[in-house]
């Protein structure tokens, strides 16, 4: 097991008082608190803090702690014979340290404290809430997936020691969900422990970015190029949904920016509807124009009246 | 229209959103406040039910993530139960901003 400086973590004197623990954790948890902190490693550098703040504000766990005696940072420890941890289980000899880490054997002291003589009567512990993203392309969101989720979770084994085992399942996602959308995964969390219920995953789902397609909510948008003639004469092209290619009329006299809807070509809803898609006019033109092209768009420009910035005069 | 789950029967996935619901003592259960304590907030106007007027109240299946930060944020930051209102309220104003952004 490797010692973590909790106090070093906190930022406090090992003699600190409980009020300087209590305030230096706060001051850390205003700043990484994964709720209220932007800092992507937050979240890992809180869980820390936490970790700390719960053993150092429990005077029984920060003297149980204290007894550990000092160690480096990340250095390979075990608890010395007779630790008061012992009470849990961990006796120093005949116990696996190699799977467990501090906040584990800490949490399991307080268990252990409280924990009746006969087996079967111990108090039920619920299993842990975990959080996980998981990305699905759109062409999975229209029709519904499933995906393999995994991830790794402390449970006890047949001989009551505490390991981390991978825990990996398949989920199925509805079709109907939109980006960024969360699902709560009932008991697909860490284990229970002494009839406690197994705790729950909170899955968020997104989008990969799509070749052609941008969602928003269950509508999507399509950048529809056309060239000046189609955008001028009006056109019938053909474009892509996610559900295969299907023929719009563009009418005559097209602008950039105009949406032109396909109503019920968007993503599906949870109530059997449809969002819509739009098609964003962009008008493009050749980069390299033949001979021939440059003839007629010369006597095109010869020939039109057509001021495109009249709005400037 | 709000797709409801009947009482303790909740299905293995449940959607957090604005379309499906969930009951009083499942949003107790899921975000780990007391019965009380979500009283005290349909009290104070911050979690509203979708049927105020029934026994057996029903929410929006999305207050589960914001009562949830809720929790956590009571606990993390040992808060008095007297802030939990108004630090509700400015959570639902993050998540109704941030769908907004996420729209544009």
């Amino acid at each position: 097991m490797k010692f973590k400086d909790y106090y070093e973590i906190l930022g406090v004197a090992r003699t600190a008082s409980s009020d300087e623990i209590k305030k230096a954790y706060r001051k850390l948890a205003h700043q990484y608190h994964p709720d209220v902190s932007k800092d992507p490693a937050g979240e890992a550098k809180f869980k820390e803090v936490g970790e700390a703040y719960t053993t150092l504000k429990d005077k029984e766990k920060r003297a149980a702690y204290d007894a550990l005696g000092r160690h480096s940072a990340g250095e390979e420890f075990r608890p010395p014979p007779n630790w008061a941890g012992s009470q849990a289980g961990y006796d120093g000899q005949a116990f696996s340290f190699d799977d467990i880490d501090l906040a584990d054997l800490f949490a399991s002291f307080s268990k252990g404290r409280r924990r009746p003589q006969q087996p079967g009567q111990q108090p039920p512990m619920p299993g842990q809430d975990y959080e996980m993203a998981t990305q699905i392309s759109l062409e999975d969101a229209y029709h519904g997936t499933t995906v393999e989720l995994s991830f790794k979770v402390p449970e006890y084994d047949a001989q009551g020691q505490l390991k981390h085992v991978p825990h990996a399942f398949k989920a199925r996602i509805p079709k109907g969900m939109t980006n960024g959308q969360k699902m709560l995964l009932r008991g697909k969390g860490g284990k229970g422990f002494h009839g406690g219920k197994d705790g729950n995953l909170y899955l968020k789902i997104s989008f990969i970015p799509h070749r052609l397609f941008r969602a928003q909510g269950h509508d999507l948008y399509l950048d529809l190029p056309l060239a000046a003639s189609e955008a001028a004469l009006g056109a019938t092209v053909k474009v892509p949904t996610i559900d295969g290619a299907v023929n719009l009329k563009v009418p005559a006299g097209a602008k950039t920016g105009q949406k032109l809807r396909l109503a019920n070509r968007g993503l599906p809803k949870h109530n059997q509807e449809h969002g819509d898609l739009f098609a964003v006019i962009q008008i493009v033109v050749p980069t390299s124009l033949s001979d021939r092209e440059r003839e007629l768009f010369k006597a095109l420009a010869d020939a039109s009246t057509f001021n495109p910035r009249a709005n400037f005069e | 229209m709000n797709v409801e789950y009947p009482e303790s029967i909740l299905p293995d996935s449940i959607l957090l959103d604005e379309q499906h619901e969930i009951s009083l003592n499942e949003l107790a259960e899921l975000s780990g406040l007391s019965l009380e304590e979500l009283y005290t907030l349909v009290d104070s106007g911050v979690l509203l039910p979708n049927n105020p007027e029934d026994a057996i109240w029903h929410f929006n299946s999305h207050y589960v993530i914001s009562v949830r930060t809720l929790f956590r944020l009571k606990q993390d930051f040992e808060l008095e139960s007297s802030s939990l209102a108004l630090m509700l309220t400015f959570l639902e104003r993050i998540r109704i901003l941030e769908h907004q952004l996420n729209r544009h």
